[in-house]
């Protein structure tokens, strides 16, 4: 992980993967032409960087000690995320633009829109301390190339 | 290098307040571990890459396309940042997510398979497969 503290690339997070139920199959047709026209207009302009379905499975970890595993999320829930895309955009606004011109979200689709950090904001809470852990490592290091080789 | 074959799959963590009441010394630990962690995944090359997300963005949503301030800024379940792990299988997914050093601390990680396919798209040419087969018929 490098300092700096933007890189430019945004994520848009789908939430909501069962907006077909209920649509006829020429409704369905006419979404999946615009929502596929939508992606390569803005593939051919070079603004996505990567995109993918998730799987309905999935698995929740948490937990102090135990660590337990459990199913979830549920993805029939409007909250679960059903996929995502990375922008590359020149500002927050365009990649709130480009979320907006979705055309999955007239069916109930929602999209957050998330800058995405080269630091994480908890350790950016913590200069000083990540400052002193980087320092360690760099010292640390031909112990650690030795273990690798 | 065996031919075994690899799944993609992402970690998404949740919580993004997990810091709060931490002595200096819990942080120092818990800082330097996901460091060594995300390091020594990528090293093994089961992790392609992750990044934080900031904390503000922006929710879209409707016809009308409204716009309103969100995720929750402090809360467990908005998602803080992303692993992209390329594994052999869903139990190496999970033993990995099972690591996070922010585990004990309250952090939540889901662990998603990466689809080829949306399964949206899936459904829908389902449909007119049915369809065409139910014209023929």
């Amino acid at each position: 992980m490098n300092t700096e503290t933007t890189t430019g690339e945004y994520i848009l997070l789908f939430r909501g993967a069962h907006w077909d139920r209920g649509l006829s199959t020429d409704e369905l047709q006419q979404a999946m032409d615009k929502l596929m026209a939508w992606f390569e207009e803005l593939n051919e302009r070079g603004k996505i960087k990567g995109a993918q379905p998730l799987g309905g499975q999935g698995r929740m970890i948490a937990g102090t000690d135990s660590r337990f595993v459990v199913d979830g999320p549920f993805t029939e829930t409007k909250e679960a995320v059903g996929g995502y895309l990375v922008l590359q955009a020149d500002s927050f606004g365009e990649a709130l633009e480009i979320g907006r011109g979705n055309p999955a979200l007239r069916y109930g689709v929602s999209i957050e829109v998330r800058p995405i950090l080269a630091e994480c904001p908890i350790f950016a809470r913590h200069p000083e301390l990540v400052r002193r852990v980087k320092e360690s490592a760099t010292q640390a290091e031909p112990a650690l190339a030795e273990l690798a080789a | 290098m065996s031919t075994t074959t690899t799944t993609d799959y992402l970690l998404l963590f949740r919580g993004n307040v997990w810091d709060r009441g931490l002595s200096p010394a819990q942080l120092q630990k818990v800082v330097t571990d996901w460091m060594a962690w995300f390091e020594q995944l990528k090293a093994e090359g089961k992790c392609a890459g992750g990044h934080p997300l900031e904390e503000q963005g922006k929710v879209v949503s409707g016809k009308q396309r409204i716009v309103a301030d969100g995720p929750f800024a402090e809360s467990k379940e908005a998602i803080g940042g992303y692993f992209y792990l390329t594994v052999a299988d869903e139990n190496e997914a999970i033993e990995i997510a099972k690591q996070c050093p922010g585990l004990q601390y309250g952090s939540v990680v889901e662990v998603r398979p990466v689809a080829d396919i949306c399964s949206i798209k899936q459904r829908a040419e389902d449909y007119s497969k049915r369809e065409l087969s139910g014209a023929r018929a």
